[in-house]
């Protein structure tokens, strides 16, 4: 009983890897083919990257204050307050900007995405977009994917420079750190081997969050709660994936270090 | 029998269509023809297939087996390319209306000329097309509303003006009236009457609206177990002893 | 038209957007690039070492503590010398003289590794591009900690000593009447007291300061802050290297005395030139006292200075130092076991 349900759920997930690797190869296959879709990517860009702003400068300075506060004490028992900038600046590029940002993002847009495409799905817009001779997937699915691939490293960008904001702040007011100090230790501690990596992966979480939104609202079953599901589950599922997207990021980004 | 000849006035044939999902076979060897000109009303019980009937024949389901000929092209032999061009003769008015929510009633109207250029060519100023087809529904005022801000009765006009734009020679229509009031259905039914008089095409109406059926049908097919069970006018399916027909007409 | 407006103005904010973002992506890679002198005007020079400790492609090159530079690359040119590529801006370049050294340190108590270039003498020329420097052995945290280490022992031991020959002086009537019998030997004697005394005053000076040092590096707050702070560093620095010359004088001096004491012992007539002289004996006497005040402050100081370094010992930064000091004593016991 007992190994018939693994068997039958690791089936079920496999079909689902399955599918959203089809998924991706036909976004592939389809994105150098002709006629692209540049205003509606233009749209979702302004949809995505505009519209994610607010949130995602929000939540960036929240991460920097809180961040900086919480590791004050501790360096301060150390009596290595002047390191902050350094610890801050690195941590915040390397990993807290890019993934809180996607993290963001996969529960905005992500399931954004999911919802829209399931109801368009839902509401026959999509087959009516057949027939109207635009292919949907272009239409939809590839200026979406293309739109977080490029917009989620601007906004992680965006998020890195206001949470280094909000850090400087706390310096500022506890430490009397001035604004040029603070900046020059960031940056002096900051390396081509932090940002290049962490902007390589901001790509490939951009690009997860639009495949996989995606994918659960273009394949959307019927009825409402459909719906629903497709916008739960591109969330949950993105944010698994941009974990392990992460992992291997690290691992990989290692390895071209050590070379 | 007329039933397996392929009359040379048909604009749609079907024979022998077949479709199942799963265990659940939905269509089980229906046959059709359209003829040049006319009304076809397809009638048939909720879930006995009519949308998926319809669907198979513009290409967005595939069937299981069976031929579709449209305009004496086997939609199974055309590519994605001519495929999309025959569908430009083709409007499809579908069940829930299906406008596209982002976009305004005029991004509505426009949105099938952007491919469909090889018709009308380079459209530099859609403006008097999207006028033209509004009016056409009696909603040029509804420009620049957006979906969510239309009635249902709006909806399916705008979705018919849609539908219109391209000046298709065939008009699929899946439940016209369903879900409006009577008042608002009579509207549509004569909408659809003057469009064909005024476009000249041939359409298939899907539909439970028996009065719809009476007003606009030449021709009616009533669609029973995943075949087409009964065929004739208005007038004769009444007269008809089946108990099968005769629940549709109570 | 109000459609049109709508997305020309969505566009204009999406550029901005976009805009904004590169902006601050390029502004970044341009400041880390600055401070890796990347850009700029650069000129190249080299530096050689025995040992690099570590350094890494990237670490930063100081002159006068002031960033002039990052170090580009690494080689081994044969088996005892590494040549390091450095970048260095060119208005830096015109300061540094040929004579300069180069000298590897650390940013703090455990940061990054950094070369500090320290100045050459006036007289020689400037340095050119391509130029090579030379290197100095870097003096880490450790090595200061283990010469104060083995100073603080030798002290310890010195001042044991001392004081054994000044009880003996003071105590041994005998000794002292030998010692009287030779003229010289008194001008011998006078100026090694006033040697010592001086040398014993330095001694107590520098152990007061030693001990403020040292009290302040047990003060767990400001220990890591203090290290840093390269001037303290460096004050250590002089402070240990002060201790052990002093030492040295110290040991100097004791065979002076030994000497001295020998040479009484053995006895030649200074009994007379001596007991002419009532001031010197009073001299010597007072000498004598005070030496022996000093030397018990020595000795105070070094029991504390140990007791110093035994809290240091505890403190959580340098438990691992000293528990890798004490492992590696375990280790050589052992092998000397078997
Ligand atoms: N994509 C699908 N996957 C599985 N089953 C489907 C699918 N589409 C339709 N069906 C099944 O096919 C049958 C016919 O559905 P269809 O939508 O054609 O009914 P209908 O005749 O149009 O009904 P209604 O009048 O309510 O619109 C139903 O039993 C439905 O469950
Ligand atoms: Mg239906």
């Amino acid at each position: 009983m007992g190994t018939q349900k693994t068997i039958n759920s690791l089936q079920v997930f496999l079909t689902e890897v399955g599918d959203i690797s089809y998924f991706a190869g036909r976004f592939f296959t389809d994105v150098f083919k002709r006629p692209f879709e540049f205003k509606e990517f233009l749209r979702q860009c302004y949809n995505m990257g505009n519209r994610s702003l607010l949130l995602v400068g929000v939540t960036g300075f929240i991460i920097g204050l809180v961040f900086t506060l919480q590791s004050r004490p501790t360096l301060q028992e150390f009596g290595a307050v002047a390191w902050m900038p350094s610890m801050v600046g690195i941590s915040i590029i390397r990993e807290i900007g890019p993934i809180i940002t996607a993290l963001i993002c996969a529960g905005r847009i992500g399931s954004g995405i999911g919802a829209e495409l399931g109801s368009m799905r839902v509401t026959e817009q999509i087959d009516a977009m057949e027939v109207s001779g635009t292919n949907p997937f272009k239409y939809l699915v590839i200026t979406r994917i293309l739109a977080t691939t490029f917009m989620l490293p601007i906004l992680v960008i965006i998020g890195d420079a206001i949470a280094l904001y909000g850090s400087y702040l706390v310096e500022n007011i506890k430490g009397d750190v001035s604004f040029q100090l603070y900046f020059s230790e960031v940056f002096s501690s900051l390396e081509f081997g932090d940002v290049i990596p962490s902007t390589i992966k901001s790509f490939f979480f951009g690009f997860a969050i639009g495949l996989v939104g995606c994918y659960k609202g273009y394949n959307c079953d019927k009825g409402t709660e459909g719906v629903g599901l497709a916008a739960n589950s591109a969330v949950v599922y993105t944010s698994l994936l941009l974990f392990v997207i992460d992992f291997v990021a690290v691992l990989v980004a290692d390895l071209f270090y050590e070379l | 029998m007329k039933k397996n000849t392929i009359n040379s006035n048909a604009v749609i044939t079907i024979r022998d269509l077949k479709k199942s999902y799963g265990d659940n076979y939905v269509l089980n060897g229906f046959n059709l023809d359209l003829y040049e000109g006319e009304n076809l009303v397809i009638m048939g019980k909720s879930g006995s297939g009519k949308s998926v009937m319809i669907k198979c024949l513009i290409g967005l389901e595939e069937h299981d087996s069976g031929t579709v000929i449209i305009m004496g092209k086997n939609i199974d032999d055309l590519d994605h390319d001519e495929l999309d061009e025959l569908r430009t003769e083709i409007g499809f008015l579908f069940q829930g209306s299906a406008l596209y929510d982002s976009m305004s009633v005029r991004e509505n109207l426009e949105f099938p000329l952007r491919r469909h250029t090889k018709k009308f060519g380079e459209i530099n100023d859609a403006s008097p097309l999207v006028m033209e087809a509004l009016e056409s529904v009696g909603l040029a005022r509804a420009v620049d509303l957006m979906p969510s801000e239309l009635s249902g009765g709006m909806k399916r006009r705008i979705a018919l003006a849609r539908t219109l734009i391209l000046k298709p020679q065939i008009i699929l229509y899946d439940e016209p009236t369903t879900g409006l009031d009577p008042i608002t259905s009579k509207e549509i039914v004569l909408l659809m009457k003057s469009v064909q008089e005024k476009y000249k095409t041939s359409s298939i109406i899907i539909t439970h609206d028996v009065d719809c059926a009476r007003a606009i049908s030449n021709r009616m097919i009533l669609l029973v177990d995943g075949i087409n069970y009964a065929e004739g006018t208005y007038e004769e399916l009444v007269e008809m002893e089946d108990p099968k027909i005769k629940a549709f007409f109570k | 038209m109000k459609a049109l407006d709508k997305t020309t103005a969505q566009k204009i904010k999406l550029a901005i957007f976009v805009i904004a973002g590169l902006s601050l992506f390029i502004l970044g890679v341009y400041l880390i690039g600055n401070q890796q002198s990347m850009f700029g005007s650069n000129a190249r020079i080299f530096a050689t070492f025995n040992n690099i400790n570590g350094l890494k492609i990237g670490n930063n090159v100081r002159y006068g503590g002031l960033n002039v530079g990052t170090v580009k690359g690494i080689r081994m040119v044969n088996d005892s010398t590494i040549v390091v590529d450095l970048t260095i801006k060119k208005d830096a370049l015109g300061y540094i003289r040929k004579n300069a050294k180069a000298a590897l340190g650390t940013d703090g108590l455990v940061g990054n590794m950094i070369i500090n270039i320290v100045p050459g003498s006036e007289e020689i020329g400037l340095l050119n591009a391509e130029d090579t420097i030379h290197s100095y052995r870097r003096i880490t945290t450790e090595d200061m900690l283990s010469t104060l280490n083995v100073t603080n022992e030798n002290a310890a031991m010195l001042t044991a000593d001392l004081l054994k020959i000044t009880r003996a002086i003071n105590s041994g009537e005998g000794t002292i009447s030998y010692l009287l019998k030779d003229s010289t030997m008194a001008l011998n004697l006078e100026q090694s007291i006033r040697y010592f005394r001086q040398t014993a005053a330095s001694t107590s000076k520098m152990i007061s300061h030693m001990d403020d040092l040292i009290v302040s590096l047990n003060n767990k707050n400001n220990v890591i802050g203090l290290l840093r702070d390269s001037v303290t560093a460096n004050q250590l620095k002089s402070v240990v290297s002060n201790l052990e010359t002093t030492g040295n004088d110290m040991n100097k001096l004791v065979a002076n005395l030994n000497a001295t004491v020998t040479r009484a012992k053995e006895g030649d007539g200074a009994i007379n030139y001596l007991s002419n002289d009532k001031s010197l004996v009073k001299k010597i006497d007072t000498s004598v006292n005070s030496l022996d005040a000093t030397l018990h402050n020595l000795n105070e100081a070094s029991i504390k200075l140990n007791e110093n370094l035994e809290a240091l010992k505890h403190n959580i930064l340098f438990r691992g130092y000293f528990k890798k000091l004490e492992k590696e004593k375990e280790k050589q016991l052992e092998k000397e076991i078997k």
